[in-house]
């Protein structure tokens, strides 16, 4: 697709790009080498995990052939092709058979793994519990509350930036004071928004992009964004001579940070004592994201929020708003169900069914109940708004529209996506009822159609190979890039193919040299 | 050992490559693509893609034109 985004925007890329050594380093602790157990690996290479994890003696390539079908053959190289991109297994030319390699798991990954399902050890990896009395108001519903607030307003944030009429948006804003100016500035930086004529912030098309993603990704990009300016950031502030004092950040700290946040439990206090000092570092910045939850007078004590307990979980949110809404409904004064809006923008005005009040009809119609200027906002990006009401926006779809939008970079897959997960609960039992999609089928297909017809060219960065010294090379090689799911495309006469990627076929080629 | 030469795939319909081309060869100075692969396959240098894409659109703008779709009267007039 049209993503060629700044440099990684997902976490298997960043990951991917990471030097072996960082690795190791990540693998010390119990609680990353779970997290990416749990959240980076397909089912088939969770299940060669397993099987290598006790393992006294290492596997050959043959035998774990044997697991799978022929005709499986693919999925299961591709397998492989993950654990040895993440450092989980290593390859070494096997001792006891001549064809074939060893398969083992990395030193520290297979340690910290067992650690990590036999309990046991010292490690403190999965945070040290506060020992100190809580405040009672500070229970889920209040953290979930509060982390909502603070990413409603991160997403204003980006969204508002998207040029409006001044009566739209003006005295509307979701109550919130908008994000922190460090948050700001990583927004800019991460190319989200981007600043226009007269100090106005615009939205850009990666801003776009993040907008129609699914919470926990959302979360993932600003994190990433914020790992990539860490160093950046960190000379900066030594300018400047203030903020950031101390150790220097690390990115392998940060990063095992992150996953160990993502181990602990939700509504319960952890002790910033036990932290490293990196660590400590690092909590003002992460609550301004959202993700953990200091109380100004207790600053012993940091409270993980749904954000950052469902960063490795695979059934990850299915926005925000999903989360948000289930605390929302419970707040008092709002029954929470369809049209009923806290009246007339007052100054927090919570969206009332902001997840899930968009019906589309077959003729582009699209009547969305919301009174959220986030709801509206995104609306916006791919449809023609028509009229507002206090609960209620009516809007179409419409060739122009989706045009416009698949030119900021937004895909028709993320347009159709994002309309069917915020359809409208009558919508949803309709087709339910009736064993059909959620939209109705033509609007999809147009809206697939559309983007087909302003995407002219189909662009694969990536890698050239030519040149081969012998047939046999190049088909060896163009079979292997097939197995590891990189190859794009072929031409068996010129003897030439293209990969996205790269790495795995130059470490291929080099141990090929070595076998010779 | 072969070679490996960085680039952007791009596949498009046989009809585009050669407004590509043609692009390339009078507005670029044959600085954007690469190698000439197939009958819908092109390799372009990462840098000049988005030059190119504006380009073509340019180029599209003045020949290709769609026909509108219907319209329903009482709609399309807000906003």
């Amino acid at each position: 697709m049209s993503s060629f985004g700044p440099s990684s925007f997902m976490l298997s890329e960043y990951l991917e790009k990471l030097p072996g050594a960082t690795f190791r380093k990540l693998y010390q602790q119990p609680s990353t080498a779970f997290a990416i157990f749990r959240r980076m690996l397909p089912h088939l290479a969770k299940v060669y995990v397993q099987a290598l994890l006790y393992s006294p003696t290492p596997f050959t390539t043959n035998d774990l052939e044997l697991w799978t079908r022929p005709e499986g053959k693919a999925s299961s190289s591709r397998a492989i092709s993950i654990l040895r991109s993440l450092h989980i297994v290593q390859m070494t030319q096997s001792t006891r058979t001549k064809k074939g390699q060893d398969i083992q798991l990395t030193a520290n990954f297979k340690k910290s793994l067992r650690l990590a399902l036999e309990g046991g050890g010292s490690h403190n990896s999965f945070g040290v519990p506060s020992t100190l009395p809580v405040d009672p108001k500070i229970d889920i519903q209040y953290l979930d509350h509060w982390a909502g607030r603070i990413w409603q307003d991160i997403l204003y944030y980006v969204v508002n930036s998207v040029p409006m009429k001044a009566d739209e948006t003006g005295g509307r804003r979701g109550g919130g004071r908008g994000p922190r100016t460090a948050v700001k500035e990583l927004l800019k930086m991460g190319g989200l928004v981007r600043e226009g004529e007269g100090g106005f912030v615009q939205i850009s098309e990666h801003g776009f992009n993040f907008l129609l993603q699914e919470a926990n990704a959302q979360v993932w990009t600003l994190l990433l964004l914020w790992l990539e300016a860490a160093d950046r950031n960190k000379a900066a502030a030594r300018e400047q001579g203030a903020d950031i004092t101390g150790s220097p950040i690390d990115n392998v700290e940060m990063l095992s940070f992150l996953f160990m946040l993502a181990s602990l439990e939700l509504g319960r206090a952890y002790d910033t004592s036990a932290l490293t000092e990196t660590r400590r570092n690092m909590l003002p910045a992460l609550s301004d994201f959202g993700l953990i939850y200091i109380d100004s007078r207790n600053p012993q004590q940091y409270f993980p929020t749904r954000l950052a307990t469902t960063l490795t979980s695979s059934s990850a949110l299915r926005s925000v708003s999903a989360s948000i809404d289930a605390a929302i409904k419970k707040t008092p004064g709002d029954a929470g169900s369809l049209g009923s809006t806290t009246s007339g923008g007052g100054d927090n005005a919570p969206p009332a069914d902001e997840n899930g009040g968009i019906v589309v009809e077959t003729n582009y119609r699209i009547y969305a109940y919301t009174s959220s200027p986030l709801q509206i906002a995104i609306l916006k990006l791919f449809c023609r708004l028509h009229m507002r009401f206090p609960n209620m926006v009516t809007a179409r779809l419409t060739r122009e529209s989706v045009r416009e939008a698949i030119k900021e970079g937004i895909t028709a897959n993320q347009i159709i996506e994002y309309l069917a997960a915020h359809a409208h609960p009558q919508m949803v039992r309709a087709a339910a009822a009736k064993g059909t999609s959620v939209l109705p089928p033509t609007v999809v297909d147009q809206i697939r159609l559309w983007q087909l017809e302003s995407q002219r060219m189909q662009k694969t960065p990536g890698f050239q190979f030519k040149d081969f010294e012998s047939v046999e090379e190049y088909r060896q090689l163009a079979e292997y890039a097939a197995e590891i799911g990189v190859l794009v495309w072929k031409d068996d006469r010129k003897g030439t193919f293209f990969v996205s990627k790269v790495e795995q076929i130059r470490e291929f080629l080099k141990a090929r040299k070595k076998g010779n | 050992m072969p070679r490996a030469i960085r680039g952007v795939l791009i596949e498009c319909e046989p009809a585009i490559k050669s407004i590509l081309i043609h692009i390339d060869s009078t507005q670029l100075n044959n600085d954007a693509i690469i190698e000439d692969l197939d009958e819908t396959h092109l390799m372009v240098k990462e840098a000049m893609v988005k030059t190119l894409q504006a380009r073509l659109d340019d180029k599209l703008k003045e020949t290709y034109r769609v026909e509108q779709p219907l319209d329903d009267s009482d709609d399309d007039k807000g906003m």
